[in-house]
């Protein structure tokens, strides 16, 4: 209990335990007491105060073991003295601040909230506080962040820690003020049972508290305790004088199940339907567990991964740092990869600093952030609060399952076979029928097998030797046989008549213009069809712009008796298509569309529209191992270019 | 568990049942609600590399500890079907048994009494021709009308089987989807085999947060859990990888922990239906490994809590809310049902 507090006079001794045990059997956020400033008549500033929300950071100064009240009111002096270390820093700028045990960074909304109301002062009617002493009754504030400053001169404040009910009540020459995140209306068995706390108490709690605690007999259990106690205490004095205490019934039977099963959890749910639901309850859970796997120790340290704005914005239930992410993490360094290690740690660092989310790996952006929040308390939210859970103990029956020990188990030569054949495979399994029936026209295909690449081989082979040879007799420059240099040659022939062609195009300034933006704008619109929908859309409109300038310049008749030529060539990885079609809007994008479809990745396209008809060089390569057939490649654009 | 220290051989007949198929299985579904008509249904579907293949209902008594085999019960499919899944329990209990199968559509079949009828084939392509073919789906449980499914075509699409019509369809990834989870009504996640994990809703269509990207870029993520019970947590596994990883959605990039225990890749993971920190794995090693999550790890990892070993290599596992006892397991054409 703090004594050095200057200007405290008209403080009560005890009264922080006090505050500590009101507040807490509620679970309200804060109890502050006002005090009458002796110096100056009828002004209300500070007494004393007792924060009861959520913490962001808990450093232990001292190794020596703390039971949780005491946690919280070791919470309480450490935030007066980060104020008064802020104090004196503002005074005198020279001074480094004193080492206080919390720094700024650390603290959650909420609890800058209760610090910075310890430099607030009232004049006599002034504020809640003020007025509630001038009148001397009590004042329950509901929307306390949406209230008129002249009311609430801290409602801008309150509203960026959340704090939505406030209530002050004189008492002792003062005002006690209470508050909470939550909205909770008017209740004044509520305000009863505050006041005959405060009044009942008059020896200090802690005694009475490890008492209780000695009880069980079990030094680990006291974090558990500490939250059951407060209502044992509250069983003891106040009889039916609020709701939340009464559910629990306090069993050591409970314990002691609990410490054979840890994740089973005691009936906090009814604990804490009222107030600050799922907050408290990951909480407690939070430092139970914790304590629990530590043996009492609080002494992990368990920091927020993204800053106050996100606990604010899912209303406390992400509230529960939870020690499994970043003790974990902590555990695991070792054994991660050194450049890993390294990522993590730093990351670990900047999130030290809880200056930003940092979700910057990832390179969300702050709308990014704002949404993802959005559904991420759309999922929480909905989802119970953690449920009884049972233990995984089967009774009776005796289990198919052996205690885990490391054992050599059988190694097998293929990995995943099974999962890897169903999802890489058997999809592609399915579109070879999908071809193959269309291709046949009913004629049943009498092998069940699909294998339609190697069927389509098998039958080309012989023509493809013919073909070669019409090949070589198309290209002037060829003189050898084998089919890999006529190919070669064919390759360069082409360049050529590609190159003079183009030439030839760029003699019409029109048109070479639009074939030239066209061509600038397919790189984008390939790269684009992985985003999502909207983007697609976006561009899709884009290019129809592009598309529509491309008509009205080219007012030749659109040859619609001409005839399409579709040309495929597959070899290896590489696919070379070749095509020639009367033009229409939107023939491009649907092309480009298919062939992405068909698992092929474009790296070079030549197109250019003459007398509406579009000619076409498209350079692709197979982006994973499926392969589609030339054929089905073929058919699949002739089909494009049909389309009206 | 905690007790049970014996071996698993001697008692065998009283802790598991094993049901022997003709064919290899690979998809498995058990039933979320039994009737009083009949015991716990389970749909196996084959896994053969040709066209005709089988999907076959059996029901498990699990007082008498047998499985009876329904030659009614049972219907063709193109191809293995890739996913089998039971109608998530409804309020409704005397409506019937709905089945769906994923392969190169997605299909609704109903499963009476003694047999089994077609109630649609949902297919979304425009043209008939090149449909996409569906990796797997999972059924909303908050929302039984919807059911999203992924394909290959790097594409989600969100069925509305009331209309028998598509809600929506999103381009989810750069490469295949390989799998798809449902959390709540309106928000999925996704994993493909661009190595990310994908977190859609939705409310808002057009963004997705990648909460995960596997550490060798372009691993692809083959299976993804959300724990129904905590639906902070996910696990995914990689290809190729012995490791079950597990996330909290709201640290993304950083994983919670990675089990791994297992001595050969992972196969299939299933989070507990009754506990919110339960997980069990299976993999190439023939082991099922039961896992608890602690609020903190021990310096070398985390070890599983149980382990059972099978003939072979097990490659699906279904741990069905409506029997948190059981734990479901196929390998080769072995479908075993293990008591926890």
């Amino acid at each position: 209990m703090a004594t050095g507090e200057e200007g405290n006079e008209g403080v009560p001794a005890n009264l922080r335990k006090q505050l500590a045990v009101a507040v807490r059997s509620i679970q309200w956020s804060y109890a502050i007491f006002w005090s009458l400033s002796a110096t100056k008549q009828g002004v209300l500033r500070w007494g004393d105060g007792y924060y009861n929300g959520d913490i962001k950071t808990r450093k232990t100064v001292q190794a020596v073991e703390l039971k949780p009240d005491k946690i919280g009111l070791q919470r309480s002096e450490q935030l007066r003295d980060l104020y008064e270390s802020l104090l004196e820093g503002e005074t005198d700028a020279q001074n480094k601040r004193p080492s206080a045990a919390l720094s700024p960074e650390d603290l959650t909304d909420e609890e800058w909230y209760y610090l910075v109301c310890m430099s607030f002062v009232f004049n006599p009617g002034e504020g809640l506080p003020g007025r509630a002493l001038a009148d001397g009754e009590t004042i329950w504030l509901c929307n306390a962040q949406y209230a008129d400053s002249k009311v609430f001169s801290r409602s801008l404040l309150a509203k960026s820690a959340s704090i939505q009910t406030v209530v002050c009540f004189p008492y002792l020459g003062g005002v006690i003020e209470l508050g909470v995140t939550e909205l909770v209306p008017e209740d004044p068995s509520l305000l009863q049972h505050i006041k005959v706390s405060l009044l009942d108490f008059s020896k200090p709690i802690c005694s009475e508290k490890s008492a209780s605690i000695q009880r069980n007999g079990e030094a680990d259990e006291e974090p558990m305790c500490a939250k059951v106690d407060c209502d044992i205490v509250d069983e003891l004095v106040l009889e039916n004088l609020y709701s939340p205490a009464q559910e629990i019934k306090f069993d050591p039977e409970n314990i002691r199940e609990l410490r054979e099963s840890i994740p089973k959890e005691l009936d906090m749910d009814s604990l804490d339907e009222c107030s600050n639901g799922c907050e408290h309850n990951y909480q407690t859970e939070d430092s139970f567990m914790v304590d629990g796997m530590n043996g009492g120790a609080s002494q992990v340290q368990s920091w927020h991964f993204v800053d106050d704005d996100f606990s604010y914005g899912v209303q406390g239930s992400i509230n529960s740092s939870d020690c499994i992410s970043e003790a974990i993490v902590n555990q695991d360094k070792h054994k991660s990869s050194p450049e890993r290690e390294n990522a993590k740690k730093a990351h670990l660092e900047e999130l030290q600093e809880c200056n930003h989310s940092k979700l910057s790996s990832l390179d969300l952006g702050a709308d990014d952030i704002t949404n993802y929040r959005r559904t991420i308390s759309a999922v929480l939210r909905n989802s119970d609060q953690l449920p009884e859970t049972r233990c995984i103990c089967s009774c009776g029956c005796k289990s198919s399952f052996v205690r885990w020990r490391m054992v050599e188990a059988h190694k097998p030569r293929a990995h995943q076979e099974t999962l890897k054949k169903i999802l890489f495979k058997v999809p592609l399994m399915h579109r070879g029928q999908a071809l193959k029936s269309e291709q046949e026209n009913g004629a049943k295909s009498l092998l069940g097998d699909v294998d339609f690449c190697a069927g389509h081989i098998l039958s080309t082979k012989k023509k493809e030797h013919e073909k070669f040879l019409v090949l070589r007799s198309m290209i002037p420059s060829i003189e050898e046989i084998d089919k890999a240099s006529i190919l070669d040659d064919t390759i360069l022939y082409l360049r050529e008549l590609e190159a003079r062609v183009e030439e030839l195009e760029s003699g019409m300034d029109s048109t070479d213009f639009e074939g030239k933006v066209t061509r600038k704008k397919l790189p984008d619109m390939i790269e684009q069809t992985s985003d999502n929908c909207k983007k697609r859309w976006i561009n899709k409109r884009k290019a129809s712009d592009i598309d529509e300038t491309d008509a009205e310049l080219d007012r030749n008749a659109q040859g619609d008796g001409l005839q399409s030529d579709v040309k495929v060539n597959v070899k290896e990885q590489e696919v070379l298509i070749e095509m020639k079609c009367p033009y229409r809007e939107y023939l491009l994008l649907d092309i480009l569309e298919a062939v992405n479809n068909l698992h092929l990745d474009t790296h070079s396209i030549q197109s250019s529209t003459l007398d509406g008809v579009l000619t076409l060089t498209l350079k692709s390569k197979f982006r994973g191992a499926a392969l589609s057939p030339a054929g089905m490649i073929r058919q699949v654009l002739r089909k494009i270019t049909w389309k009206y | 568990m905690e007790n049970s220290t014996q071996e698993s051989h001697h008692l065998r007949s009283e802790n598991s049942v094993t049901h022997e198929s003709p064919y290899p299985l690979y998809a498995m579904a058990v039933s979320s609600s039994p009737s009083r008509h009949h015991n716990h249904r389970i749909a196996l579907g084959s896994f053969l590399e040709e066209y005709t293949n089988r999907v076959d209902v059996v029901s498990f008594d699990p007082d008498s500890l047998s499985i009876k085999t329904h030659p009614g019960l049972s219907f063709d499919h193109p191809y293995p079907p890739t996913k089998l899944m039971f109608h998530p329990p409804s309020s409704n209990p005397s409506k019937s048994d709905l089945l769906a199968s994923s392969g190169d559509y997605l299909r609704l079949w109903e499963v009476r009494e003694n047999s089994i009828e077609s109630v649609a084939v949902l297919n979304n392509s425009k043209t008939s021709e090149f449909c996409a073919p569906l990796t797997s789906f999972d059924w909303n449980e908050i929302e039984p009308k919807r059911i999203g499914t992924c394909s290959i075509d790097t594409t989600c699409t969100i069925w509305d089987i009331e209309k028998n019509a598509v809600e929506t369809q999103l381009i989810a990834h750069d490469k295949e989807v390989y799998d798809i989870a449902w959390g709540e009504a309106r928000v999925f996640a996704s994993v493909s085999a661009d190595g990310s994990v994908r977190i859609f809703d939705l409310r808002d269509k057009e963004h997705s947060t990648i909460i995960y990207e596997s550490p060798q870029p372009d691993t692809p993520l083959l299976r993804l859990a959300w724990n129904k019970q905590d639906l902070r947590y996910m696990a995914t596994i990689l290809m190729d990888s012995n490791k079950v990883v597990i996330l909290d959605i709201r640290s993304p990039a950083l994983p919670v922990a990675e089990l791994e225990r297992h001595r050969a890749s992972v196969n299939a993971i299933a989070w507990a239906p009754h506990t919110c920190r339960h997980i069990c794995s299976a993999g190439d090693d023939s082991q099922a490994l039961i896992w608890e999550l602690p609020t903190v790890a021990g310096p070398n990892g985390i070890d599983p809590m149980s382990m059972y070993s099978a003939g072979s290599e097990i490659n699906q596992l279904q741990w069905c809310a409506a029997q948190p006892d059981w734990i479901a397991i196929s390998f080769s054409n072995k479908m075993q049902l293990l008591k926890v």
